[in-house]
C-alpha cells in the first residue's frame, strides 16, 4: 500500500499556482458555457467557503480573482441562477453524485479515518466506472462529465433531460445508481436487477466474516460466504441469484438478511445527500484542493486516470 | 374513426380540451346537467359510467364537468386536502379505464397518439427487439410475471395476457413528474439506453397518473388564485361542497392527508420563520399582526369547505388559540427588536382581531366573527409589505402562498 502523502500548500505555493499554472483553458466547457449563471464562493484563508454569492460575467474575472486572491479552495454551484450574486431565480442543476475515496464502504487497506492511499483511489475509481457505465448506457445520459477532486470523484452530469429534477426525483437515482434497493426481481439479465446485482458483486468481493455476522447471520454461514467468496460473487454477477439462496445454512429469513446488507453497503458509494442538494457548490475543475496540494481535474479516461496527473508542478 | 376533439376525453389539458373550454360560456354560468355531471363523476364507479360517446355535445359535457370539478373542489379545499387526492384518485380510474377501452376496441393508435403529447414512446418489437438492443427472451417473460403479480392475476385468455406483455418503451426521464410524487420508482423500472420498457398495463397506469399529477397541481394553482383573488364564485363554492360531502370516510388518506393538529415549524416557509425568530423596527406590525397571526392560525386549524370563514366553524376549545397559538405569537412580538407590545400594547388586541374576535385581549368562542379573520397574505403582497420577511428558498418558488408551502412540506412532497 502506498500511502499518498498530502499536505496542506502554503499561501506562496497558492499564488505559484494561480499565478504561473493555472489557465482558463483547464476550465471545462461544462462550466465556461455557463460561468455568468453559476454562483462562485472561495474559502480564502483555510477556514471554509464562506465567501458566496460571488459571479463572474467572463472567465478573465474569474482570472484576475483568482491570481489576485490565490484562494484556499475555489467552487462554483452546480446550479444555474438568473441572478448568481443573490442566488435567485433558480434555472436548472447538474446531476452530480459525489464519489469520496475516504469514506467508501469495505476498504481493501489500511487507511485509517482521513487518509487515502493508492488502493483507496483506485475503489473510488472502479465505483466511478460503474456509476458512468450505468448513467450512460443504462439511462441513456451523454453529458456525464467526471471530475477528480483531490480526494475522490465528481461524477457532473449535464444532460437537459435531468437538470431540471427535483430533490425527490434525484432521491431515486441514487437508490438507482447505487444498487440500494432490493429489486423486485434479481434474476433479470438487464436493467436495475443487473445493477444491483454487479454493485452486491463488488461488495461480497471485499467483505468480511465480521461485517456479515454484524448484519445478523450466523457464523457458519459467514464463514462459507467468505470461504467460497469467489463463486458467490460469480454466481451474483451472472445473476444464478438460486444457487446463492441454496448455499448450506441460507433460508428464505437470511437470503433477505443478505440482500439486505449488501443494499446497505451499496447505498454507502456515494453521499446522497449531495446529489439532492440542487444548490451546492462544488470544488472547480482546474483549481487547487490547497489542503492536500492536489488539482482539481477533469477526468478524460477514468481507467487511465492517475492521481499523479492532479499533482501541482510546486510539488513535482 | 373518433374526431380529433375526442383528445379532450383522454386528456383534459390537451389543445383540444383547453379550446373546447374556450369556446363555451363561462363555467360559473354552465346549466345544471354539467354542474351535476361535475359532482357525479367522482361517484362513477362502472366502467359504463366512464365512458364517453364521440359527439361533440358528449365530449364537450365531459371537458366542462372536469373543468368545473377542478374549480369547485379548488373554491373549498387545500391543496393536497383529502378532497383533492379524492378528486385526483378519480380522474386516474377514469382515465385509465377510458384507455383501456379504446384499446380493447383495437384503437390503439389513437391512445399512442394522446400518449405521445405527454411521453417519447417507442414500440418494442414482436421479437423483443428495442431499437438495436435485444431483450431477452427471458427477461419479457420475468416483466410479464411481475406485472401478472402485481395486479394479482393468475390464469386468463390470449386477449387479456397480450395486456401483460412488454410492447412500449417511454424515455425514463418523462416519468420524472411521476418519481416526483412518488407514484412511479425508477428502481421498479426496466431501462435500457434511456428507454424504460413497459407492457400496455403499466402504460395506461403511467399516462392515468400523469393525467392526476397535472390535475392536482391545476386545482393548486385554481385555489391560490382564488384565495388572492375575491374569492370563487357561489356556483364552484356549491360544487365543492357537495364533492366535500361524498368524501367517503374510510377513504385512505395516510400518504396524502393535512390533518389539523400541532404545528411543525419545521415546515414553516423562511418568511414566518423570520417572523418566528422576531424582526426588526418597521416590519414588526405587519410580521406579527398580519402574518405571523393569520400564518399559525389557518395552518393550525386547517379549515376547509366553507366559502366564508370564522374560526368558531372549525373549533369548539378557545385554547387551541389562547394557549396554543397566541402563546406563539406574543413571544415571537417579544422577540422583536424592541418588543412589540412594550411601546404598542395595542397590538395585542389587534392579534385577535385579525383572528377575527373583534378588539378584545381575552377572546371567547361566541366573539368569533366578529371582525374578519384575515387570511395569509400572499407571497406578491409579502414581498410589496415587508421585502426584508421574504428569502425564499427552492420550494417558494412553487407556491404563491406562504399556506401553500406548509402544506406542500407537510405533505411531504416538496421535493428539493
Amino acid at each position: 500500500m502506498i500511502l499518498i502523502v498530502l499536505r496542506e500548500a502554503t499561501p506562496e505555493e497558492r499564488k505559484i499556482f494561480y499565478c504561473e499554472e493555472w489557465s482558463k483553458k483547464d476550465l471545462p466547457d461544462f462550466i465556461l458555457h455557463t460561468l455568468s449563471l453559476r454562483e462562485f464562493g472561495f474559502d480564502l484563508d483555510g477556514s471554509g467557503p464562506s465567501h458566496r454569492y460571488n459571479q463572474f460575467l467572463t472567465v478573465e474575472q474569474l482570472a484576475d480573482f483568482l491570481r489576485s486572491k490565490a484562494p484556499y479552495g475555489a467552487y462554483s454551484s452546480v446550479a444555474l441562477y438568473e441572478h448568481p450574486s443573490l442566488r435567485k431565480g433558480w434555472l436548472k442543476s447538474e446531476l452530480v453524485f459525489d464519489v469520496d475515496a475516504k469514506d467508501l464502504p469495505l476498504k481493501r487497506c489500511k487507511c485509517r479515518a482521513g487518509e487515502i492511499c493508492e488502493i483507496c483511489i483506485d475503489d473510488a475509481r472502479g465505483v466511478v466506472a460503474q456509476f458512468v457505465e450505468t448513467l450512460r448506457s443504462d439511462l441513456g445520459l451523454r453529458e456525464v462529465n467526471t471530475v477528480y477532486s483531490g480526494r475522490g470523484f465528481h461524477i457532473r452530469v449535464t444532460d437537459d433531460a435531468v437538470m431540471k429534477l427535483e430533490g425527490a426525483e434525484r432521491g431515486q437515482l441514487v437508490e438507482y445508481i447505487t444498487g440500494s434497493v432490493i429489486p423486485t426481481d434479481i434474476t433479470l439479465a438487464f436493467g436495475y436487477s443487473r445493477i444491483f446485482r454487479e454493485r452486491a458483486a463488488r461488495a461480497l468481493d471485499r467483505i468480511d466474516e465480521k461485517k456479515i455476522e454484524e448484519a445478523g447471520l450466523r457464523r457458519a454461514l459467514a464463514q462459507k460466504l467468505v470461504a467460497e467468496k469467489e463463486k458467490v460473487v460469480a454466481m451474483m454477477r451472472s445473476g444464478k441469484i438460486g444457487e446463492v439462496e441454496r448455499i448450506e445454512g441460507m433460508g428464505p429469513k437470511s437470503f433477505r438478511i443478505f440482500l439486505e446488507m449488501l443494499a446497505k453497503i451499496n447505498s454507502e458509494l456515494t453521499d446522497g445527500k449531495v446529489t439532492i442538494d440542487t444548490k451546492r457548490i462544488l470544488r472547480l475543475p482546474s483549481s487547487l484542493h490547497s489542503g492536500v496540494s492536489r488539482k482539481c481535474v477533469l477526468v478524460h479516461d477514468i481507467d487511465r486516470f492517475s492521481p499523479d496527473d492532479a499533482i501541482p508542478k510546486f510539488l513535482r | 374513426m373518433r374526431p380529433q376533439f375526442y383528445v379532450s376525453v383522454l386528456d383534459p389539458f390537451s389543445k383540444e380540451a383547453e379550446e373546447i373550454v374556450r369556446n363555451s360560456p363561462p363555467l360559473d354560468s354552465l346549466p345544471g346537467e354539467i354542474c351535476d355531471r361535475a359532482v357525479k363523476r367522482l361517484t362513477w364507479r362502472s366502467g359504463r359510467e366512464m365512458l364517453v360517446g364521440s359527439s361533440k355535445d358528449e365530449v364537450q359535457q365531459e371537458v366542462l364537468s372536469f373543468y368545473l370539478m377542478c374549480q369547485g373542489v379548488a373554491s373549498v379545499s387545500h391543496p393536497y386536502s383529502r378532497e383533492v387526492r379524492f378528486v385526483s384518485d378519480a380522474t386516474e380510474r377514469t382515465i385509465k379505464y377510458r384507455i383501456f377501452d379504446l384499446f380493447r376496441r383495437g384503437e390503439e393508435a389513437l391512445c399512442l397518439e394522446i400518449v405521445k403529447n405527454h411521453l417519447r414512446l417507442i414500440k418494442i418489437e414482436d421479437d423483443g427487439r428495442l431499437g438495436d438492443f435485444q431483450i431477452p427472451k427471458q427477461d419479457i417473460f420475468k416483466l410479464r410475471d411481475i406485472r401478472l403479480a402485481k395486479d394479482g392475476v393468475d390464469l386468463m385468455d390470449d386477449r387479456t395476457l397480450a395486456q401483460y406483455i412488454p410492447r412500449y418503451a417511454v424515455r425514463w426521464a418523462d416519468l420524472s413528474p411521476l418519481l416526483k410524487h412518488g407514484r412511479a420508482e425508477l428502481t421498479k423500472l426496466y431501462i435500457i439506453k434511456g428507454w424504460a420498457v413497459l407492457t400496455p398495463r403499466d402504460l395506461w397506469d403511467f399516462f392515468a397518473g400523469l393525467i392526476s399529477v397535472r390535475t392536482e397541481e391545476y386545482i393548486s394553482s385554481l385555489y391560490e388564485r382564488f384565495y388572492s383573488g375575491k374569492g370563487a364564485p357561489q356556483l364552484f363554492v356549491g360544487i365543492g361542497e357537495r364533492i366535500s360531502s361524498l368524501l367517503p370516510p374510510e377513504i385512505e388518506v395516510e400518504r396524502f392527508a393535512i390533518k389539523r393538529g400541532r404545528l411543525r415549524p419545521d415546515f414553516f416557509p423562511p418568511c414566518v420563520k423570520r417572523c418566528m425568530a422576531g424582526v426588526g423596527a418597521g416590519v414588526r406590525n405587519y410580521a406579527i399582526t398580519v402574518l405571523l397571526t393569520s400564518f399559525l392560525s389557518y395552518a393550525r386549524i386547517s379549515p376547509s369547505g366553507k366559502a366564508s370563514l370564522k374560526i368558531s366553524d372549525f373549533i369548539d376549545d378557545i385554547s387551541i388559540i389562547t394557549d396554543e397559538i397566541a402563546p406563539l405569537i406574543f413571544d415571537a412580538a417579544e422577540r422583536c427588536n424592541p418588543p412589540l407590545f412594550k411601546d404598542q400594547p395595542q397590538e395585542k388586541a389587534n392579534v385577535f382581531y385579525h383572528l377575527g374576535f373583534g378588539m378584545t385581549v381575552e377572546p371567547k368562542l361566541a366573539d368569533s366573527g366578529k371582525s374578519r379573520w384575515y387570511k395569509v397574505p400572499n407571497c406578491n403582497k409579502i414581498q410589496i409589505s415587508a421585502p426584508s420577511l421574504c428569502d425564499p428558498d427552492e420550494t417558494c418558488k412553487k407556491i404563491k402562498n406562504p399556506l401553500t408551502y406548509y402544506y406542500l412540506k407537510l405533505a411531504g412532497r416538496a421535493g428539493g
